[in-house]
This record gives C-alpha cells, sequence and structure tokens, in this order.
C-alpha cells in the first residue's frame, strides 16, 4: 500500500502528521444491508495518543473501533495499523489483533477459566509463551491492576469491576500497541467506575495509545488528548477536549452535550 | 410433623381424596414388589444362571481379560469424572459427606453386594474389590492431573489416555472369544461403552461441520445428521444385519457386534451433534469476539473457549443421549441375534428345569435391575458433575 492514498487523510484528520500516525483510518464505509452505519471515516490517531470517541446510540462508534481490528469488516477504504493494512488476508488480521488489545462492555471474560488464565491465554497460546512464563507474566499484570489475590478464582466471584479490570489484563498481556475500550464502564455500578477509569488512567499516562469510547465526559476532559463526536454514522467534530466541550462548533455537538451534560 | 401432614396432604376434601387414593395405591403396588421380592419370587433361575446372565459362556481362562476391561472402564470414568470438575465444595459435617458418598456409591455398593451374594464365591468378593481400588485409582489419576503433579501432561493427552484405555482392553477381550460363547450383560456393556466413547468425538466434529462456513462440509453434515435422526433405531440394526453384505465379502464381513457398534456410533453422533450444537449456539457471542481480539485462531477459539463451555452446559442432555443407548443395546439383541442380556434372561426361561413355570418375571425383574442400575448412576454423576461444574452459576 503506498502512502498516496493516505495523504488526503492526513490532511483530513486535524490530528497529527501521518509519519506518527499509528492507525490511519481512511474513507471508511461500512454496511449493514442497506443501512450505513459508517459513512466516509477519515481519522489518524498519533502513537501515545487517547482518543475518546463520544456520539449518541447507534452513532456507530462500537463499529468503528470493531473495524479496528476486524470483529467487522469494513467495506469501503482503508484503515492501517501499524503500517499494516486490513485486508482479508487472514494473516494481517491475526498480525494486526496481536497488536490491538480491546476491552468490551460486558467484560467478555472466558467463564470456565480461572482469572489466571483468563489473562495468562493470549501470551500461551497467540505469542507461544511456556506455561509458567505465561503464568509469571499474568500475574504481573494482574498485580499491575492490583488484584493478583483473585489468580485462581473464576471470574463469576468477583465484582464487576474486577471483572473488567481482569479483562484489562488479558488485554495488556498481550502487549499491545494500541488498546481499544468499548464503553468499559456502562455496565458497572457507580461505585466501580472510578476503580476501572483509575487503571485506565494510569495506563494513559504509561504512554498507550487509546481509543476509548465512552460517556464518561470527566474521563475525556481529563485524559483525551482529543475527542471525535460522532452522529449517524459521521464523524461530526474533532477537537482537543476544551474544544469540543466549550466550544462546540456543530450544531449537533452542542445539542448532544446540552442533553448529557 | 402432623401440621405438616395436615397442610400439604389433607388441606381439603379433594387433597384428602386423593391422598388416601394414592397411598393406597402405592402401598398396594410396594406390597406386591415385596412379596414378589421376598416371598414368591423363585430367584434360584437368576442365581444359577447368573454367569450366563452377565457374560454368556465367556472361555473361563480369558475371564481376566474381561475383568481387566471392566476395570479400566471403571478407572477411567471415574478419572475422567474428577478430572473435569473442579474446586470441591466439601461438605465441613461428616454425616453430610456421608449422605453424599451414600447417594452417589449406596447403589452400586448395593447392587454389587446383591451380585455378590448371589454368586456366593470368593472371586466375586475379589473384583469387587479391584473394582474400588480401580474407582479410587482413576480419582487419584483424574486429581493428579487438577493439581500439581500431572500439571505438565496436557489436557487432550489425558483424555486420550482416559478413552484408549478401555477400548484398547475391550477390543483385546472381544477378539479372544467367538461371538457365539459370550454374551449376556457384558454385550450391553462392551457395545454401549465402545458407542459412547466413539459417538462422543464424531458427534462432535458433526456438531462443528453443521457450523463450518464451508458450504459443502456443512451440507454434508447436515444430511447425515438429518437422514440418521430420521431413521428408527431399530430399522437400521436390521439393516446393518443384511445390507453390509452388499459391500463387504461375507467372507470378510465383521460380526454382529461390530455392526452393531457401527450402527450404535452413528446414530448417537448425530444426536449427540444435535445436542452439541445446540450447546454451542447458547455460547453468547462476545466470546468468540474477545477471543479473536486475542490474536487466538478459529481453531483455537473453538477448542479452547466455545466448544468446552457449549460441552459443559449440555451435559445432561449428552448423558441422556448416553442413557438412550446404553438401554437402546437390548434393540441389537433382536435386531442382529446377539445373546445380550435381554436375549439370555428370555433364554434361560426355557431351559429344561424352568420351562413352563412362568419364571419370566424374575428374569426379566433381573434384567430391568441392572439397566437401572446403569441408567441411574449415570443420570446422578450427570447432575453431580453439571453442580460441580457450576452450570447455571458461571
Ligand atoms: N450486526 C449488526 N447488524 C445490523 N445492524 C447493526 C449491527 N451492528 C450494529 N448495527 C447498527 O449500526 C448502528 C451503529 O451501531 P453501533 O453499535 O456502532 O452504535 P454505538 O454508537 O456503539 O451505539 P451505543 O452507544 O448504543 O453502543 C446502529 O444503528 C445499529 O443498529
Ligand atoms: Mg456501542
Amino acid at each position: 500500500m503506498s502512502n498516496e492514498v493516505f495523504k488526503d487523510a492526513s490532511k483530513m484528520s486535524g490530528g497529527r502528521d501521518s509519519d506518527d500516525a499509528i492507525i490511519v483510518i481512511d474513507g471508511v464505509y461500512k454496511r449493514f444491508k442497506e443501512f450505513e452505519a459508517l459513512k466516509n471515516i477519515n481519522m489518524q490517531v498519533g502513537r501515545r495518543e487517547v482518543v475518546v470517541v463520544i456520539g449518541p446510540s447507534g452513532s456507530g462508534k462500537s463499529t468503528l473501533i470493531r473495524c479496528i481490528n476486524r470483529l467487522e469488516a469494513h467495506d469501503d477504504g482503508h484503515i492501517l495499523v501499524d503500517g499494516t493494512a486490513l485486508t482479508t488476508d487472514i494473516r494481517n488480521i491475526q498480525e494486526i489483533r496481536k497488536e490491538t488489545g480491546m476491552v468490551f462492555q460486558n467484560f467478555n471474560l472466558f467463564p470456565h477459566l480461572t482469572v489466571l488464565t483468563n489473562v495468562a491465554i493470549g501470551p500461551r497460546r497467540v505469542r507461544g509463551l511456556s506455561k509458567s512464563a505465561s503464568e509469571e507474566l499474568a500475574m504481573e499484570l494482574l498485580t499491575r491492576v492490583k488484584i493478583p489475590e483473585q489468580a485462581d478464582k473464576f471470574p463469576a466471584q468477583l465484582s464487576g469491576g474486577q471483572q473488567q479490570r481482569v479483562a484489562l489484563a488479558r488485554a495488556l498481556a498481550m502487549t499491545p500497541k494500541v488498546m481499544l475500550f468499548d464503553e468499559p464502564t456502562s455496565a458497572l455500578d457507580p461505585e466501580m467506575i472510578n476503580e476501572v477509569l483509575d487503571a485506565m488512567k494510569e495506563l494513559a499516562q504509561d504512554g498507550m495509545t487509546m481509543i476509548v469510547v465512552t460517556h464518561e465526559m470527566g474521563f475525556a476532559r481529563e485524559v483525551a488528548d482529543r475527542v471525535v463526536f460522532m452522529d449517524k454514522g459521521e464523524i461530526v467534530e474533532v477537537g482537543t477536549p476544551s474544544e469540543i466541550f466549550d466550544n462546540p462548533k456543530e450544531e449537533r455537538t452542542k445539542k448532544f452535550l446540552s442533553q448529557i451534560l | 410433623m402432623i401440621t405438616w401432614i395436615r397442610r400439604n396432604l389433607f388441606r381439603s376434601i379433594t387433597d384428602s381424596i386423593l391422598t388416601v387414593v394414592s397411598a393406597s395405591i402405592l402401598g398396594f403396588v410396594v406390597l406386591q414388589v415385596f412379596q414378589f421380592v421376598f416371598i414368591t419370587g423363585r430367584w434360584e433361575i437368576i442365581q444359577v444362571n447368573l454367569k450366563i446372565l452377565l457374560v454368556g459362556r465367556f472361555p473361563e481362562d480369558m475371564m481376566f481379560l474381561v475383568g481387566f476391561s471392566i476395570l479400566a472402564t471403571c478407572f477411567s470414568i471415574a478419572s475422567l469424572a474428577s478430572g473435569v470438575s473442579r474446586t470441591v465444595e466439601t461438605t465441613p459435617r461428616l454425616a453430610g459427606r456421608l449422605w453424599e458418598l451414600f447417594q452417589r456409591f449406596g447403589l452400586i455398593i448395593a447392587t454389587s453386594a446383591f451380585l455378590i451374594v448371589l454368586a456366593g464365591d470368593l472371586d466375586a468378593i475379589l473384583f469387587g474389590a479391584y473394582v474400588l481400588l480401580a474407582i479410587l485409582g482413576g480419582r487419584l489419576f483424574g486429581r493428579a492431573r487438577r493439581n500439581a503433579s500431572l500439571r505438565k501432561l496436557p489436557g487432550w493427552l489425558w483424555v486420550t489416555i482416559n478413552a484408549t484405555l478401555p477400548l484398547v482392553l475391550i477390543f483385546l477381550t472381544m477378539g479372544q472369544a467367538a461371538l457365539e460363547e459370550w454374551g449376556g450383560f457384558l454385550i450391553n456393556f462392551y457395545l454401549a461403552v465402545v458407542s459412547i466413547a466413539l459417538s462422543f468425538p464424531l458427534g462432535v466434529l458433526l456438531a462443528l461441520g453443521r457450523r463450518s462456513t464451508l458450504p459443502l462440509l456443512r451440507w454434508l453434515c447436515t444430511a447425515y445428521i438429518e437422514l440418521l435422526r430420521g431413521a428408527p433405531l431399530f430399522v437400521l440394526l436390521l439393516l446393518a444385519g443384511v445390507a453390509l453384505e452388499f459391500f463387504i465379502p461375507a467372507s470378510i464381513a465383521p460380526d454382529a457386534i461390530f455392526r452393531a457398534v457401527t450402527v450404535f456410533t452413528l446414530f448417537t453422533a448425530a444426536y449427540l451433534a444435535e445436542v452439541i450444537r445446540g450447546g454451542l449456539q447458547s455460547i453468547p457471542k462476545g466470546q468468540a469476539e474477545a477471543g479473536k481480539a486475542l490474536g487466538l485462531s478459529t481453531f483455537k477459539i473453538t477448542f479452547l473457549i466455545t466448544l468446552p463451555q457449549a460441552l459443559r452446559n449440555v451435559i445432561p442432555a449428552q448423558i441422556g443421549q448416553f442413557i438412550s443407548l446404553f438401554k437402546d443395546t437390548t434393540l441389537a439383541g433382536v435386531a442382529l441375534s446377539v445373546f445380550d442380556l435381554l436375549n439370555v434372561g428370555t433364554a434361560i426361561t426355557k431351559q429344561d428345569d424352568y420351562l413352563g413355570q412362568g419364571l419370566i418375571y424374575e428374569s426379566l425383574a433381573f434384567v430391568g435391575l441392572l439397566f437401572w442400575v446403569g441408567s441411574y448412576v449415570m443420570s446422578r454423576e450427570s447432575q453431580r458433575i453439571e453442580k460441580k461444574l457450576g452450570v447455571g452459576i458461571r
């Protein structure tokens, strides 16, 4: 894939220089039958950048980040992750999935495996580490998300916040270059939201590249380098948190913010 | 107690009538059964023919192989049962634990004791003790995998060891005697064990094939499953009796036992496939997605994530299929003229000593008892494993 294709994209993104970009999304469309869930999405994410995606329900936020690791296949346009183009080639897809971690709204932990095995399964079965090495790594990550003592339990025995931190550790165990979060706190009781957000903040401080779909505006304001507002499958407005929250330019952005704030 | 009776049994006139009627029916049945078992029943027909009922005329000098194959089966089942389950929730009180053990093993021990008393010789007692040892050994082997000592042994290898051990011994034993010589319960037992062990992997593959993205494979598996589920088992068995000759020259045609095993395996696999497919469908899409997001291959997602959960979710239905199979082995006796337990059971009533004395009740009662005990134990164990694996909790 030549760089020419992306020249336009870098202009449109309003983000950083394309040499710096770890994710390049260029003219991407996604259709479910006739329905267009994504319409001409252009966007770049720089290394170590934290991008928060906001927007009303059904606006295509999940679809967008699920296209980045090919949980959904886009119909038109190009997606590049760390220099690898997402095509139908399964090797490319696997390559990109190894480099991107994902945290889901409802955790999606493997209920039949212990917490430790949940975290160790990626390094062991994808990266081919030995059992002991993968478990050692898993233990380190569980310590990092502050639940090493839960290692031998099963997911169902943990609180929602703990489960989501296990899910975070599981994704991090693959030492990804990019982390994708799809409403990671939406399924949590209010008192557990902060423990997950704190873990995410720490991750951002450590320099992880992150794309976060969330309704936590406080988190967006504090952690995001850029905020992307989506509506009806389109990117409506992109800017720094203060640009978006304090000075929205687009009518739709204003309307959305007035509804949720 | 009295208030409980009043509240639950005699709350209204209709209740009272129903209670009295059902109590009298129950009392009558119990009395009749009691009378039959302990007073009028002539059980010497069972006692005299015990060996024939259990193993037919199996050559005496090869009996040790039969013994080994049974021990190996007990070992493997115990090992698999305790190896797949985890975190034993021990009841703290001794009485509770004893009650648990009684529930699990009471019926087996009672039946074994009954058979030993009937057989009335030292060998039978010894064999009972060996069976117990085999079960204990199996549990140790199963637990060793879960705990430290056998952690390094890969899961698939452990399962393969457990599955092949009894099969090898059973095949070895079957080769030792001509079909005319052996029979009785041993046939039903072997048919069931071998068909279960073979139909399970086949059922898994069929279920996966039916969900495959390759159209031809999916179509073939679907056709196979629907074809076999649509055919009556008895007809299939009759067909196997005659039809194989069309394809294979008579001189090397397999004997009736192998035909029966083939039919039972193919038939049960079709039903199992549907059960397992149902289990696979019950796994949320997010599970496979989480696997994909980690970069796991489709193969690994299936065998590490979705299939284990699916199999766990449908344990009762799977065991249900195995119970049907176990009982249906009597059909082989009729369809393929194999001397299985049921056939032997009816044949002994026609012996000179017993002809025309109506001892078919005693005989059928014994046949029924063995099948009932086997089925009941399987069903109980399935409930236990289900509970241990926390189905419905996790
Ligand atoms: N598998 C699918 N089949 C058909 N339509 C779909 C599918 N997935 C998503 N859609 C549609 O695409 C649109 C965008 O969905 P998406 O899940 O991306 O929205 P979202 O912004 O994440 O919303 P929410 O905030 O509710 O999660 C919605 O209208 C949805 O109905
Ligand atoms: Mg969403």
